[in-house]
Order: structure tokens, then C-alpha cells, then sequence
């Protein structure tokens, strides 16, 4: 039986796919793992994962994304923000804070 | 019991503790070398790619032991020549159970082997943990932290080939053909420099009190596999239980002399005088 193998280097990290060992069961598939996956590079943890439970859809049984045109879904806007971006959305949350305090202030005027 | 708390850097044992540093040295050192030789004759004849990897990879492991005892070996002048390549073989120490060469594709071989052999390694490792000799008990830590995959590994295949009828019977024939021998890794190798070695505190555990703990160890365990552990009832051992040959008092079987022949050959064929060295020593890593 084919166990895939999936390591994760550091704590809270993705486990990703790094291959897999032929055992008769989880115990041994770990134990092989150990050795084959997890000694040469640096480990936090492995997942052994009997092959035919792993579901698959590939681009072969759908088309990915869809077949319109829909790059109105990407973010382009963004791509060329920079620091300089950073200091116009804090220069317009100011003056929001700004026209904020002095509407209440307004208000708390008018009711006295 | 021991009346020693810490005894001195090398340089400052006196001649009949070095003798006792040293004769625990060798037993150790001589044992995982040739075990780790052993077990490297599996390299691409194992079962599977997997279980060939894990074999090798434990070889590995006992190699890299072997030279972390060797190398304390160094610190009283001996150069790895000596302690290896040059040696008289008729002075290595290590148990027969570790020279005994394997039947062509007997894969129940150096499972029960290495069953047999790592639960002891595992308790004579814990008897050196506390050593009065501080560069014994420095490297005692890093040794066990590979020990525990060792006994996984030949716990998890050991109950497996014993779970069906013809696995169950190879274990039990080799089981019957080695287990005698294992016995004689809790022999001395001189019962007066072993006095000596619990004396003076090196080790914390008598022989005879680290052989009572691994009966206690691995007979139950095997039992329960339903395997029959041929040994008297009460877990006496006497003289009659053991080989032969010991090993441990280098007395040695003929497959010992052939195995040193071919692990020195390349040596001798280069014309060598002296050990190549591609590893920093173990103190600067």
C-alpha cells in the first residue's frame, strides 16, 4: 500500500507534499517516513496519508477558473502599492478622524 | 555505591580507573561498530526500498556511536588506526551476538537482532547517564535521542512477522539460535575490571542487575508476541545458557576474523598508515 507523505518544517506551517513510502499500515508508513522524509531537511512534523483516500479533481474533469473572461476578479488596482500608498491611507483615515470629531462636536453644540 | 563522585579528565585518571574508562569503552564502541558492519551487508538486499533505507539508516546511527565512544578512546593517545584498521582483532570485546554473519535474505534475522540488542543498548545507556566520568555522560544524551527509533522500528516489525504462521516461525528459529548469544551482552569482559567500572561509578548498574532488567524487558514482551523465549523459568542464567563463544572476553567465532579481513582490506590494499579523516571530531560539533 502507497502512504503519500506531507512534511511541515516549522510549527504552524503548511504540510506539503514531499513523496510517499509503500507500507502495510499507518504505523510503518510513519516509521519509514521518519527516515525517508523527515532526516535530511529540517521537521516539524509528517502526515502519512493512505493513497486512495486522497480525492482528486484534475483539469481533465473541470476547467479551472472557468472559460469567461473574468479579470475583473484581479486585484490589479494593488499590484504597484508601495510605502508611499501607506502614507495616503493614513493621511485620509486622519482627516476621516478629523471630520469625525468635529461633526460631534457640531452636534453636541447644537443640543445645549 | 560508588565511593567516586566525579572522576578527573583523561589526563588525570590513575592507571586502574583509565583501565576501567577504557574497558567500558571498548565494549561499547567494539559492539555498535560491528553490529553497524553487520547490518550494512542488508544495504540494497533488504525487503523493500523502505525497509532497506530504515536498516541503513539505523547502521548509520550505531556508526556514528561507535565513533563518539572511539573517539573517547582518542583522548588517552590511541589513534582511530589503532582502535580499527591495525587492531588485533583478537582484542575487540563486542558480544557474538553482533558478529554472527545473516543467512542470505533471513530478514527475521536482524529484526530479532536488533530487538534483542537495542533494548539492551537502551538500558546500559540509562546505566551511564548519571557516569562519574563526565565525558561518558555528556554523549550518553545524544546517543539515546537515535535509541528510541531503534526499538520502534524492531517492536513494530517484530509484532508483525510474528502475526502470521510462517513469520511466526522464522522469528522463533532465530529467536532460539540468537538469543543465547544476546545473553552474553551482559557478560564481563574481565569480571574484576568490571568490579572496578561500578566502583568507581563509571557505570550505575551492575551487569547482573542491567541483564535482570532486560529479561524483565524483553521476555514478556516476546511471550506476548506467543513466541517461547528459551530461557529456565525462574530467568536464571547460568554458564549452560550461554554460546560457546562470548565475544565480550574476545574470544571470538571464525565469522568474526572473516568480517575484520573484509572491513580492513580496502585499507591495506591502499597501502594506508593512518585513518582518512572527513568528519570534525565530535567535540567541535
Amino acid at each position: 500500500m502507497i502512504w503519500e507523505v506531507f512534511r511541515q518544517e516549522k510549527p504552524g506551517g503548511y504540510h506539503t507534499h514531499c513523496g510517499n513510502v509503500h507500507a502495510p499500515d499507518a504505523e510503518m508508513a510513519k516509521l519509514f517516513a521518519e527516515v525517508q522524509h523527515g532526516r535530511r531537511k529540517p521537521t516539524n512534523s509528517l502526515w502519512v496519508v493512505p493513497q486512495p483516500e486522497i480525492a482528486e479533481v484534475d483539469a481533465e474533469d473541470t476547467t479551472f477558473g472557468g472559460t469567461t473572461d473574468k479579470s475583473y476578479r484581479w486585484a490589479m488596482t494593488y499590484t504597484g502599492v508601495d510605502a508611499s500608498f501607506a502614507e495616503e491611507v493614513a493621511e485620509s483615515q486622519r482627516e476621516q478622524e478629523t471630520a469625525d470629531r468635529e461633526r460631534e462636536e457640531v452636534t453636541a453644540g447644537g443640543n445645549s | 555505591m560508588s565511593v567516586i563522585d566525579h572522576l578527573s579528565g583523561p589526563e588525570d585518571l590513575a592507571p586502574d580507573e583509565r583501565e576501567a574508562v577504557e574497558t567500558l569503552l571498548y565494549r561499547l564502541a567494539d559492539d555498535e561498530f560491528v553490529l553497524a558492519e553487520r547490518y550494512t551487508e542488508w544495504q540494497v538486499r533488504s525487503p523493500t526500498l523502505e525497509s532497506d533505507l530504515a536498516l541503513s539508516n539505523i547502521a548509520q546511527d550505531e556508526l556514528g556511536h561507535a565513533r563518539l565512544w572511539y573517539d573517547l578512546l582518542e583522548d588517552f593517545g590511541h589513534e582511530e588506526a589503532d582502535l580499527l584498521w591495525e587492531r588485533d582483532p583478537e582484542t575487540f570485546t563486542h558480544s557474538t551476538l553482533v558478529e554472527l554473519p545473516f543467512e542470505s535474505g533471513d530478514w527475521a534475522d536482524p529484526i530479532v537482532r536488533s530487538y534483542l540488542y537495542d533494548e539492551a543498548e537502551h538500558l546500559r545507556l540509562q546505566a551511564l547517564e548519571d557516569s562519574s566520568y563526565p565525558r561518558l555522560e555528556d554523549r550518553v544524551g545524544k546517543v539515546q535521542g537515535e535509541e528510541r527509533y531503534h526499538r520502534e522500528h524492531a517492536t513494530n516489525w517484530l509484532e508483525r512477522l510474528a502475526s502470521t504462521e510462517e513469520g511466526h516461525e522464522r522469528v522463533q528459529t532465530t529467536l532460539d539460535r540468537l538469543f543465547p548469544h544476546a545473553l552474553t551482552l551482559f557478560q564481563p569482559v574481565d569480571p574484576e575490571i568490571e568490579a572496578r567500572i561500578d566502583e568507581y561509578g563509571i557505570r550505575t548498574q551492575s551487569l547482573d542487575a542491567l541483564g535482570q532488567q532486560w529479561l524483565e524487558t524483553v521476555v514478556p514482551f516476546l511471550e506476548s508476541l506467543g513466541l517461547a523465549v528459551p530461557i529456565a523459568e525462574d530467568g536464571a542464567v547460568t554458564a549452560d545458557d550461554l554460546p560457546e563463544t562470548i565475544g565480550r572476553d574476545a574470544n571470538h567465532t571464525e565469522d568474526w576474523f572473516d568480517l575484520y579481513e573484509e572491513f580492513t582490506y580496502t585499507y591495506h590494499d591502499l597501502g594506508r598508515d593512518s585513518a582518512e579523516r572527513i568528519m570534525s571530531d565530535p567535540d567541535d560539533q
